[in-house]
């Protein structure tokens, strides 16, 4: 019988991990050493044995979560916040949305609305996997990969059965799912359909229109696989996801004047693997990858229904690709990748269409030469068409100091390539009347308005925007592991970004209408560091405890330079009174809390499984209101809160599944600073399963 | 217990020093700090849909010595119109005037600068220039819209007939509210602080 190689590393690895296995009693425990992951080395490895930190979510605690969005499984993970940012993004490590990589089955999604990356778009009943990997992958990822990289894997076609849920609550939400995978011989198949529907929320009804407008949305996904012999296998998954919204807004000055319509978004992605074994030592992996994300929007006025505006974009992201994986022994292990991206961008705010593409190649090499340390290497270069070349080194290492103790520690580098829109906006505010520009159309778009007689003056040449760089950071992780008998175990991890070459928007020009135009520039530097804590305990046989902590410091490095030369001062509202602020008064950037937990108890008696979760996001900057622009005044922060979480579910054999949960417990609101949080929200769920033995 | 009574030398010298300071100083009586409140000055109004001006409003001018607003045809020294602020020189005006920004607060800036630091309002640029963040004030933009008067910015002015002051922009709404509402408190009134020197000094304190 041949041994795939895979499964020989990991039964290598294996070996190394045992240490807590005799102990054998701890089932969880054993079933945590076996767990496997593959975002944070691109090749399988067991969780245990990682030089970077990884947050692992499976299946079964998505359910018990009662989640249908990957925005609500996410925000219960430790040191993972919620922006709503034009879109519901993930804050990791202090990083805005715009930095974390999402991927899909190893590829990513693409569609951002002005850097983030809409997490609600992505249906979390076919997923059998999420892997959270924090701190820069731009080694192994390029672009994107600068905070982590979220990978969410679905499910396989590995045995026949099909399943149903359906599941409501409030506010009219309706979420009907079903998937059929079927498995003979060589060939597994895998179908899932779900609809999404909700009447959405109002938190203000004296303001016209809602806080969430009502939608309705579809995900299909499909996967193929056939495996030819025990050599080749060949893999086909498709995915189309596909919203419908509502839009309205009163845009009267006095009298009410409504606009309305409907907006869509399509994001679809299509995935061909093949892998091949060539020989005991080298595996191939051939990949192609094609994206697009579509978005149309149409407002008309409700009294003529004239048009008021239209709008549409479409992205379109293919990527061929070529992973070696070559096992020379025991001890060394190499991975070689090359490929290349081609992206496209037509939108109304684009002149034309818009294309770069880039070539890349990286590398990684593990070593191991001992049992218990394990050494990586690895490199990316990504040539660009516009920005130029890119080099992403990252080195990690863990040691094994005792049986109950282990060290990571990591220094890497991370990139986000400047976008479409910093590179080829070309966007006049009607309403308004600003103008933005890309780097690319800066030049040409200032000479038009001059030609025009429409510049008052130009306050920077606009020769200076041609060459915009990738923003980069380099960050440091040192994470102790531990793990004893009694079944207590508790990862710590200390982290340190240091972003530069930050890309923020410049004033080019003032226009004769006394607007300006605007470009994009890199300018600020700003660093985030803090401390990551997990902790989780089987207390009793059947209840498990899983805790977690995040301390954070982001600051912006120019601001603090500022502060200890003097030159930041604040007015105080009552007694109109400037002062100078000083550094220890500097909260940092805003949108970030300097403290995050969460509690969460899991509870298991024979077919019920029950749980009750908490998460506390500590006060953090909203904006400024003293007039110097930085977050350093109380009234400045929208103040900490608490959410509760829970769900109860009993499983009636194999077949039937019912659940009931109520999310925000306590009916927390904040209606003005955090229209994200709809109230309490209660649910019924019924699942199906049909599984053929 | 040698550093200590350095310390307490050294304090003792300060102490000295500054009371002579204070004593050769005595001649001149300190100036006031003035605060005008709620001068409105609304700008032209924009139709939101085409970008066309639809109402063309005035500045209102304003004169440090007489400490009120004044018409176009007196003598003024600052106009405000909107964000807008003009000075009598150059483009604006037939005096003297003219206007720099410096960081600092009220007090602590107690000289005016050398009369060629000061800026005129010229028909590409204002001597206090517009436009958030690069003069006087900050717009927020969505969702909160507001302007807001950046701490730290004091406005050194010359007078139409050359003498100096210096003003600082407290508030842009009506009644300085603490928590200003851009949508529904009055907007481009004026609460300022400002302090004039009529001698013809650069002195401000």
């Amino acid at each position: 019988m041949k041994i795939p190689t895979i499964t020989l590393i990991i039964v290598i690895l294996n070996t190394y991990n045992i240490f807590g296995q005799s102990n054998r009693k701890d089932s969880l425990k054993a079933i945590e050493l076996s767990e496997i992951v593959v975002t944070a080395t691109r090749t399988e490895r067991q969780l245990g044995s990682l030089t970077t930190p990884l947050t692992l979510i499976k299946k079964q605690q998505i359910q018990t979560l009662g989640a249908l969005r990957l925005t609500e499984v996410l925000q219960e993970q430790t040191g993972l916040a919620i922006i709503n940012d034009h879109g519901q993004g993930i804050q990791m490590q202090g990083f805005d949305p715009d930095y974390t990589l999402i991927l899909i089955d190893g590829e990513p999604l693409v569609g951002r609305t002005a850097g983030t990356l809409e997490l609600s778009r992505i249906a979390v009943n076919n997923i059998k996997q999420i892997e959270v990997v924090k701190g820069p992958s731009s080694s192994l990822y390029g672009s994107e990969a600068l905070a982590g990289v979220i990978n969410i894997i679905t499910d396989d076609p590995d045995r026949t059965e099909g399943g149903l849920n359906v599941q409501y609550g409030a506010n009219q939400t309706l979420n009907v799912n079903g998937q059929v995978s079927f498995k003979h011989k060589k060939l597994g198949v895998y179908l899932f359909a779900d609809r999404y529907s909700s009447q959405g929320y109002d938190l203000n009804p004296e303001t016209y229109g809602a806080t969430v407008e009502p939608f309705f949305n579809h995900t299909f996904q499909s996967k193929i696989k056939y495996q030819f012999n025990s050599n080749l296998k060949l893999t086909l998954s498709g995915r189309l996801f596909q919203e419908t919204q509502e839009q309205r807004s009163d845009i009267g000055n006095t009298t009410p004047l409504i606009v309305s319509g409907e907006g869509t978004q399509t994001d679809g992605n299509f995935l061909m693997t093949l892998d091949q074994k060539l020989g005991k030592n080298l595996k191939m992996q051939y990949r192609l990858y094609h994206t697009i994300y579509d978005t149309e929007s149409g407002l008309r006025y409700e009294n003529d229904q004239q048009i008021f505006d239209q709008s549409f974009f479409k992205q379109r992201f293919t990527r061929p690709e070529v992973v070696a994986n070559y096992f020379l022994n025991d001890q060394h292990f190499l991975t070689l990748g090359v490929g290349g991206t081609l992206e496209s961008v037509r939108a109304t705010r684009y002149e034309g269409e818009r294309r770069f593409n880039t070539q890349y190649i990286f590398g990684q090499y593990e070593w191991t030469p001992a049992k218990n340390l394990t050494v990586l290497g690895g490199a990316r270069l990504d040539m660009h068409s516009v920005y130029g070349q890119q080099l992403s080194p990252k080195f990690s290492t863990r040691y094994q100091l005792v049986p109950w103790l282990a060290l990571r520690g990591s220094v890497g580098v991370g990139f986000k390539a400047p976008d479409f829109r910093q590179l080829y906006l070309n966007f006049t505010n009607t309403t308004v009347g600003y103008t933005v520009f890309g780097t690319e159309e800066v030049v040409a778009g200032v000479e038009r308005f001059t030609q025009a007689g429409e510049i008052l003056n130009i306050f920077t040449d606009p020769a200076n925007f041609t060459t915009l760089n990738p923003e980069r950071s380099v960050a440091y992780n040192f994470g102790v592991d531990m793990q004893w008998k009694n079944g207590l175990k508790a990862e710590v991890n200390l982290f340190r970004n240091d972003i530069e070459n930050l890309i923020e928007t410049q004033i080019v020009a003032r226009k004769t209408n006394n607007q300006s135009i605007f470009s994009y520039l890199n300018l600020r530097e700003v660093f985030t560091q803090g401390a990551e804590v997990n902790v989780t305990y089987q207390l009793f046989k059947n209840l498990q405890i899983k805790g977690g902590y995040q301390y954070l410091i982001a600051k912006d490095k120019t601001v603090v330079d500022q502060l200890n030369r003097g030159e930041i001062f604040k007015r105080d509202p009552q007694t109109l009174i400037t002062t100078r602020v000083t550094n220890s008064e500097y909260g940092g950037l805003f949108n970030r809390s300097r403290h995050m937990a969460n509690i969460r108890l899991f509870y298991t008696y024979k077919s019920i499984t029950a749980s009750l979760r908490t998460i506390y996001r500590g006060r953090y900057g909203l904006g400024d209101l003293n007039g110097n622009q930085i977050l350093d005044a109380d009234n400045e922060y929208v103040a900490g809160y608490w959410l509760w979480n829970t769900s109860v579910a009993k499983e009636f054999g194999q077949v039937l599944r019912l659940q009931v949960g109520v999310d925000n417990l306590l009916d927390f609101r904040n209606e003005t600073m955090i229209p994200g949080i709809a109230g309490r929200l209660w649910y019924v769920r019924a699942g199906f399963n049909f599984a053929r033995k | 217990m040698y550093k200590s009574r350095l310390f307490l030398l050294l304090g003792l010298v300060m102490a000295f020093t500054a009371c002579k300071k204070e004593d050769s100083d005595a001649v001149t009586p300190a100036l006031e700090a003035l605060t005008f409140t709620n001068l409105a000055a609304p700008g032209d109004v924009i139709d939101r849909t085409t970008g066309q001006v639809t109402q063309t409003n005035p500045f209102i001018y304003f004169s440090f010595e007489k400490g009120t607003t004044v018409s176009a045809s007196e003598n003024w020294d600052i106009g405000f119109k909107g964000t807008t602020l003009i000075f009598n020189s150059g483009v604006s005006g037939s005096g003297q005037g003219g206007a720099v920004i410096k960081t600092g607060t009220f007090d602590e800036l107690t000289e005016a600068p050398e009369s060629t630091e000061f800026r005129q309002d010229t028909n590409s640029e204002f001597a206090v220039p517009t436009g958030s963040d690069n003069g006087w004030y900050n717009y927020s933009g969505p969702p909160t819209f507001l302007i807001t008067p950046i701490a730290g910015r004091i406005i050194m002015v010359k007078t139409f007939d050359g003498k100096y002051a210096k003003v600082e922009v407290l508030s842009y709404y009506k009644d300085a509210p603490t928590q200003p509402n851009a949508l529904s408190d009055q907007s481009a009134t004026y609460t300022f602080r400002y302090m004039y020197q009529a001698d013809g000094s650069r002195t401000l304190k």
